[in-house]
């Protein structure tokens, strides 16, 4: 029991989950235990990712699901050459937990009439936290390699969803550096992850 | 481009882009494909950040979405092939001019089709699959090529000993308003017509068998659904080797 644990443990902190076309293109055949094989692959990153941008756990379960069932509904558009089937999926999911979010705000501030951006949005973590509690000690380890400006605009629009005008607002920091660095937090996270 | 929307990609990459902004940079990125390259690469370094995000998940979640599943139609494939095209159009792709790089390339561009077209229609995509590899099998393929330029191109894989061809055309316009593209053989002087081409995003594929001695393959645009005899202006044809 302690050694299957562990195992999984383990599995879970590869660098790289992959789909593979091959099991896509079953997917895309209707085939639901080749879904089935995709979901236990994506499960976890999905339900992290969207947990983090949505925080509420009811709606972050919901949106999870919407984003599991999209998967087998668009299957077919998956297309190789674009990119891996890990990334669809993850921009998938990250488009949609930020749909929500920001929706939601949306909603409350239309409700609230309140100019303040981050009302009504649970609280930001810092960004040191959440680089804390990463699971993966080498994307840990670049993100260390990154200015903290850098960093803290990159965890904010990624984990945070927000926009990078909300990072700039929130940072208190103009837009056209903002937009830098991100692109530069980015790139340098790429090239120390070794991201072809 | 200028410096100033070229530095998106790190925003957009990671959904930080909204509203016009964000499509106003998506049309910018279809024409921009080293920026297209980047948001590629700095997606995949965001699909970095979200499996380091890992989390377990309710464990009911599992019996929820399999059985929601069973429940929703998949969408049918997109039957756009830009890739292929892109491919098509690299150096590379210009370089390439024997006829066995020909045939890798209306082998792949066939298989690409087939993918896309898969779940809609899967008959005939199973009986295309067949055509191509006869047609690979058989000794004596011979694979020609027509560029009408703006009026489209047209690939021909063909096999005498296998009887069987496949014709792939590219960048076809659509056909006027209830009007089809037909494609003919030449039999000995008449035209046996062997199926409609419809273009989707000005690809086509048609696969056809038991052409026998025909000396000639051509589209013609006819009224919609064909005619028993081609009537209005021919397209494209080509001279098939003997």
């Amino acid at each position: 029991m302690g050694d299957r644990v562990r195992r999984v443990r383990e599995a879970r902190t590869e660098p790289a989950v992959d789909v593979g076309a091959e099991l896509m293109q079953r997917v895309a055949r209707g085939d639901e235990a080749a879904f089935e094989q995709l979901y236990d692959l994506l499960i976890g990153p999905v339900f992290g990712l969207v947990r983090r941008i949505v925080r509420d756990p009811a709606q972050s379960e919901e949106v999870v699901q919407e984003v599991m069932v999209e998967l087998w509904r668009s299957a077919a558009r998956y297309a190789p050459e674009k990119g891996s089937a890990t990334t669809w999926a993850m921009t998938l999911a990250h488009r949609r937990a930020v749909d929500r979010v920001r929706s939601a705000q949306a909603a409350t501030d239309r409700d609230e009439a309140v100019g303040r951006r981050d009302i009504g949005r649970p609280f930001d973590e810092v960004a040191e936290q959440v680089t804390a509690r990463l699971e993966q000690e080498q994307v840990r380890r670049c993100l260390r390699t990154l200015t903290e400006l850098q960093r803290e605009s990159v965890l904010l629009a990624y984990y945070g969803g927000r926009t990078y005008r909300e990072v700039g607002e929130l940072l208190d920091t103009p837009l056209g550096t903002i937009k830098t660095r991100l692109r530069d937090g980015l790139i340098r996270l790429r090239d120390c992850l070794g991201v072809a | 481009m200028t410096a100033d929307i070229h530095a998106l990609t790190g925003a957009y990459a990671l959904d930080a882009v909204a509203g016009n902004e964000r499509s106003e940079f998506e049309r910018h990125l279809a024409e921009c494909e080293s920026c297209a390259q980047e948001v590629r690469e700095l997606r995949d370094t965001a699909t970095r950040l979200a499996l380091a995000a890992t989390a377990d998940p309710p464990p009911a979640l599992r019996g929820a979405v399999l059985d929601q599943i069973k429940t929703v139609r998949q969408l049918p494939p997109e039957t756009t092939v830009v890739p292929m095209r892109r491919r098509d159009r690299s150096p590379l792709a210009q370089r390439l001019t024997s006829i066995a790089a020909a045939v890798l390339f209306i082998a792949a561009a066939a298989l690409g089709i087939v993918v896309y077209q898969q779940g809609q229609q899967l008959d005939e995509t199973r009986a295309q699959a067949a055509e191509m590899s006869d047609i690979l099998r058989a000794g004596d393929v011979q694979v020609l090529t027509l560029d009408k330029g703006a009026e489209g191109r047209m690939t021909v894989a063909m096999s005498r000993s296998a009887d069987r061809m496949v014709l792939l055309a590219e960048d076809l316009p659509n056909p006027p308003a209830g009007k089809d593209f037909q494609v003919w053989s030449d039999q000995d002087g008449k035209m046996v017509s062997e199926g409609l081409l419809t273009p989707s995003n000005g690809e086509a594929l048609l696969a056809i068998s038991g052409f026998g001695d025909a000396k000639g393959i051509g589209v013609t645009v006819e009224p919609a659904g064909g005619s028993a005899t081609p009537t209005l202006p021919t397209v494209m044809a080509v001279e098939l080797p003997a």
